[in-house]
């Protein structure tokens, strides 16, 4: 009888009840082989392997992540809020020693969802990842945090999210954004002021197969978490770098996913994209699901896979190698940002977001205190075609106690002096959470 | 009217138990000692008995409930089985090695039952010639996904042919997928087919000797209902640990059960577990273990704890404990060490045997452990009624937390909350007044439960289940246990393969001469997913789970109530 090396939670929640539209590739039928799969496998039944039923995010556990306008109810649905508790359940088994590891199997993806929410992009309304890290920050006392976000698709809203975060460790590989979106993702992209060389983004030409991936996980991505050397290693497991992906140009196959989860060997893993839905994924999810129990998974040999097709090129090679010889020096040796404004103590910076879901146009303010004793508080002045101009202020985990109290007195101004039509304070130090406006 | 006579017979480990019932109710009932290495015997010894009591002659039906294949598999007296495995993609079927003849073969079926590597006959005829060289006769024959595309099943069986004396398809089992279990499924059935065949065989014989040639005879399977003597002739399998079914049938069929409830079967040495929901039994997620390998083998949801009547008392650091070591018979029937019955008749619940030496018996140790006597038996029983508590609470919240796939099922899934208990075995009155204040539930205790086993063996109706599956893109649809196999339009859809579903069972059974009602007749699964590619979609993707499910023979419903 199998046994599992490591033991291995597996919050497995495919949502036969809910799609995007009819024919979205985020549909009832995303996850249907993958269940086929791993029950025809008997998954469930080896020695240390257990399935786990979600936990249902509330709206409380959105709000202390991101800025949501008009409100949260209005730009999230039930199953937004299950995906969520579905990683913190994730989170859960993991940290109260239950398990080993966990693997939220999870839908839909969060990880293009960035702080401030006004709908949804890229399938994604809040992030599932971010959720799940500040319930166990609030719950857990975790601070210290690596997220490695493996799908095609670079993670612009975790990103987005940690941007400002000294503890929280981001690094995304992902097909390059010159090909495909969100079209960011650039080594230069590599945190903001107070953060610096903790956003690290690989972006891999096309093509690219288990190789080039692997290669960058051994000379880049393990050298850099073995120096952060954080509490929790979360996996953003997107599965489209798969050669069967119909929406993207990446040549991993299920084995090199197996490979990849092995070298890194994540605390937890939540599913993003992957939308070969016959093809890929339930071969992929089979493979990180063994390799997490700490399993064989060389058996798992997608039906269509011709070695010789997914093979990359030499160029590939090179190109490849010669990233891994220049980036790990963003995280030991981050160079400082040029284009950063300064003004009245702030560092400012003005964002255009495109939700293409939802065909929404964002434009933000973003104003980070500059403080010599914190990391800083943020505010944010927000609007868009759906949304009119309004407020988010965030005193995160680990400011200090007069940032925290500039951040209330800056909310308290913006309810008697108006001009916002809503505003949205998350206050992490003193654990207040207001809105106002509706 | 005037019905024939029912016989429902339960051989279990100590006592082989026998009822006859007629439509005011049980008519005859005997218990004989189970002749462990003969249950034949057994069998003959119960039926003579309760023959003397009733006409033969008018015996219309007998339910068998028998440890035979239990026995064997457990005491490893089974026969020698060549497996054929084809794997493919995923883990490898050699990790599932059950036993000495087993062969890997290469070729692949996917997960919608396409045909992605063929077998290879070089292989297959190798694997067979080389179990024919060693003399085996009994066979099964598995691959991954044939719930979804028997193909190399039923070429492996052709392939096989006159080699063998029975050959077990893993999808003529069941089709839920799920292939560890359907291997370990097939091969414990060809394993225990000749065992159970030549017993069926035996059984036959002493009917016509003892006058009851007229009879049918069902076989009880562990999901609580009963299959024909000659399905149980293929899959001896469904046979397997049918005894704890017999006693839940038996309160089912005592009682008019209607809430969520739990249903304690107090014995001598445990007590067996099992909880309804909405007065219907619930049921294993996947099927029941045999040892350490786990079915597709259907079965109704039961635990089992070491606390009875006969387990020993012990002091532990201060802890009194109960169970799970039986030494020997409670000191009231003249054994050596106090058990959980001795600690009742002390406390005056009970005045089973000799209460004198009970009392004697809690005194002695209670004063080894420096305890006082009625504290000792209070805490004893106390000790005992909480495991019985501890282990429900534990298995009522494994039961609400079972995953579920739909966002409604949920958020609005039901949770289950008992609301009354049911006891029955041996020390149930005495212990029902302790279980009510430990759970604070409504208890009761059925008149005749030291039988009801024979009674639920006797009432239950036959049961099965059929899975559907449905590809519109393939245009193919499968019901893999009853051989379906054909072409359906593009338009096919959800509502078309319910009706199906239900059709083919009941049309199944009919034709095996089972008279099933529609109404019993219960769709667990339903769902239709669009298949879609490139945007477009291009067909649909459906399953449809459908069961008769376990319940009392229709024509005894008036019963319901009147022996609880």
């Amino acid at each position: 009888m199998l046994k599992a090396a490591h033991s291995l939670g597996i919050v497995f929640f495919p949502a036969f009840d809910w799609a995007l539209s009819p024919t979205h590739p985020e549909r009832e039928e995303r996850l249907l082989y993958t269940q086929d799969q791993l029950e025809e496998e008997g998954v469930f039944d080896i020695e240390g392997i257990a399935e786990v039923k979600p936990l249902v995010a509330d709206v409380a556990d959105v709000e202390r992540v991101h800025f949501t306008f008009p409100e949260t109810e209005l730009v999230t649905t039930r199953s937004h809020l299950v995906a969520a508790g579905g990683a913190m359940r994730a989170a859960q088994l993991v940290l109260s020693g239950a398990r080993d590891k966990a693997f939220a199997l999870v839908r839909p993806p969060g990880h293009h969802a960035m702080k401030s929410v006004h709908g949804t992009r890229g399938f994604c309304a809040i992030n599932n990842e971010a959720i799940m890290i500040e319930h166990v920050r609030e719950t857990h006392g975790a601070r210290r945090i690596a997220v490695v976000d493996t799908d095609c698709h670079h993670g612009d809203g975790t990103q987005d999210i940690y941007w400002h975060d000294p503890d929280v460790l981001f690094i995304s590989l992902h097909q390059d954004g010159r090909t495909l979106y969100p079209g960011t993702g650039f080594p230069a992209e590599c945190g903001g002021p107070k953060a610096r060389g903790r956003t690290i983004n690989i972006p891999l030409p096309p093509q690219t197969g288990d190789e080039g991936f692997l290669m960058v996980i051994e000379r880049v991505v393990r050298p850099i978490l073995d120096d952060f050397k954080p509490e929790l290693v979360i996996n953003s497991a997107g599965q489209d770098n798969h050669f069967t992906d119909p929406i993207t140009d990446m040549n991993v196959t299920a084995r090199g996913y197996g490979r990849l989860n092995e070298l890194l060997n994540p605390d937890i893993a939540v599913l993003e994209g992957g939308y070969s839905i016959q093809g890929a994924l339930p071969y992929v999810n089979l493979a990180i699901v063994l390799a997490m129990a700490g399993l064989d998974y060389s058996g798992v040999v997608e039906p269509d896979l011709e070695p010789a097709r997914v093979r990359q090129s030499n160029r590939t090679t090179e190109y490849v190698k010669r990233l891994c010889g220049e980036l790990p020096r963003l995280y030991f040796n981050p160079p400082p940002d040029t284009s950063l404004t300064r003004e009245n103590g702030y560092f400012v910076r003005r964002k255009e977001i495109f939700y293409d879901t939802d065909n929404i146009r964002e434009t933000q303010m973003e104003f980070l205190r500059d403080c010599e004793h914190c990391p800083g508080f943020l505010r944010l002045e927000t609007r868009s075609n759906r949304v009119p101009l309004s407020l988010g202020i965030e005193a995160p985990v680990g400011v200090c106690g007069a940032c925290a109290e500039e951040a209330r007195r800056q909310f308290e101004d913006a309810q008697l002096k108006g001009g916002f039509r809503y505003a949205q304070l998350i206050d992490r130090v003193n654990k207040i959470y207001q809105r106002i406006g509706f | 009217m005037q019905w024939g006579m029912l016989l429902g017979i339960d051989v279990g480990g100590t006592h082989t138990d026998a009822v006859v019932i007629d439509e005011s109710g049980i008519a005859a009932s005997c218990k004989v000692p189970t002749e462990h290495g003969n249950l034949l015997a057994s069998v003959e010894s119960v039926i003579d008995c309760v023959c003397r009591q009733v006409p033969a002659a008018e015996i219309e039906r007998l339910n068998l409930s028998t440890t035979l294949t239990t026995n064997a598999i457990v005491e490893g007296k089974t026969e020698e089985v060549g497996v054929l495995a084809v794997g493919g993609p995923g883990i490898d079927p050699t990790d599932f090695m059950l036993c000495r003849h087993f062969h890997a073969l290469s070729g692949a079926i996917d997960h919608r039952g396409q045909l992605i590597r063929p077998m290879k006959e070089s292989e297959l005829a190798a694997a067979v010639a080389a179990c024919r060289k060693d003399g085996i006769r009994a066979y099964a024959a598995v691959s991954k996904f044939s719930p979804r595309n028997p193909g190399m099943e039923n070429r492996m069986a052709e392939v096989i042919g006159e080699a063998a004396d029975v050959v077990t398809r893993g999808h003529a089992l069941t089709g839920r997928l799920n292939f560890p279990r359907r291997l370990a499924t097939a091969y414990f059935n060809s394993a225990i087919w000749r065992l159970f065949n030549d017993f069926a065989d035996a059984v036959g014989k002493s009917l016509r000797r003892l006058g009851l040639s007229a009879a049918r005879v069902n076989i009880l399977k562990a999901d609580g209902g009963t299959m024909p003597l000659s399905m149980a002739r293929e899959m001896p399998v469904e046979s397997i640990l049918s005894g704890p079914a017999a006693s839940i049938m038996g309160i089912i069929s005592m009682c008019d059960i209607v809430h969520d409830s739990i249903i304690l079967d107090i014995g001598g040495t445990t007590t067996d577990i099992a909880i309804f929901a909405k007065g219907a039994p619930l049921m294993e997620p996947d099927g029941i273990a045999i040892g350490s390998h786990p079915t597709l083998v259907r079965s109704l949801l039961t635990r089992s704890i070491g606390v009875g009547g006969d387990s020993a008392l012990s002091v532990l650091a201060e802890e009194v404990r109960v169970g799970p070591q039986r030494p020997g018979p409670a000191m009231a029937a003249g054994g050596g060490h106090p058990t959980l019955i001795d600690a009742c008749n002390h406390l005056g619940l009970a005045g089973h045997g000799d209460i004198a030496r009970s009392r004697a018996g809690i005194e002695r140790f209670a004063a080894d452990h420096s305890l006082k006597p009625e504290e000792l038996a209070q805490r004893a029983v106390d000790a005992a009624v909480g495991r019985i508590r501890d282990e429900v609470r534990a298995m009522v919240k494994e039961v609400n937390e079972r995953p579920v796939y739909t966002i409604h099922e949920l958020l609005e899934g039901r949770r289950i909350v008992p609301s009354k208990i049911y006891i029955m075995g041996g020390p149930a009155e005495v212990l029902k007044m302790p279980i009510f204040k430990a759970f604070s539930l409504s208890v009761s205790v059925p008149q005749s439960y030291a039988v009801a086993n024979a009674v639920g063996a006797a009432l239950t109706r036959t049961t099965r289940s059929v899975e559907l599956f449905a590809d519109t893109e393939q245009l193919r649809l499968h019901i893999p246990t009853l051989g379906v196999s054909r072409v359906i339009e593009p338009d096919y859809d959800l509502e078309a393969a319910r009706r199906d579903a239900a059709r083919s069972l009941l049309s199944f059974m009919r034709a095996e001469g089972v008279p099933s009602r529609e109404e019993n007749v219960e769709i667990t699964q339903a769902s239709s997913f669009n298949m879609v590619e490139g945007g477009r979609l291009v067909g649909r993707n459906i399953r449809v789970k459908c069961q008769i499910r376990p319940g009392i023979l229709h024509r005894y419903k008036e019963l319901l109530g009147r022996l609880c």
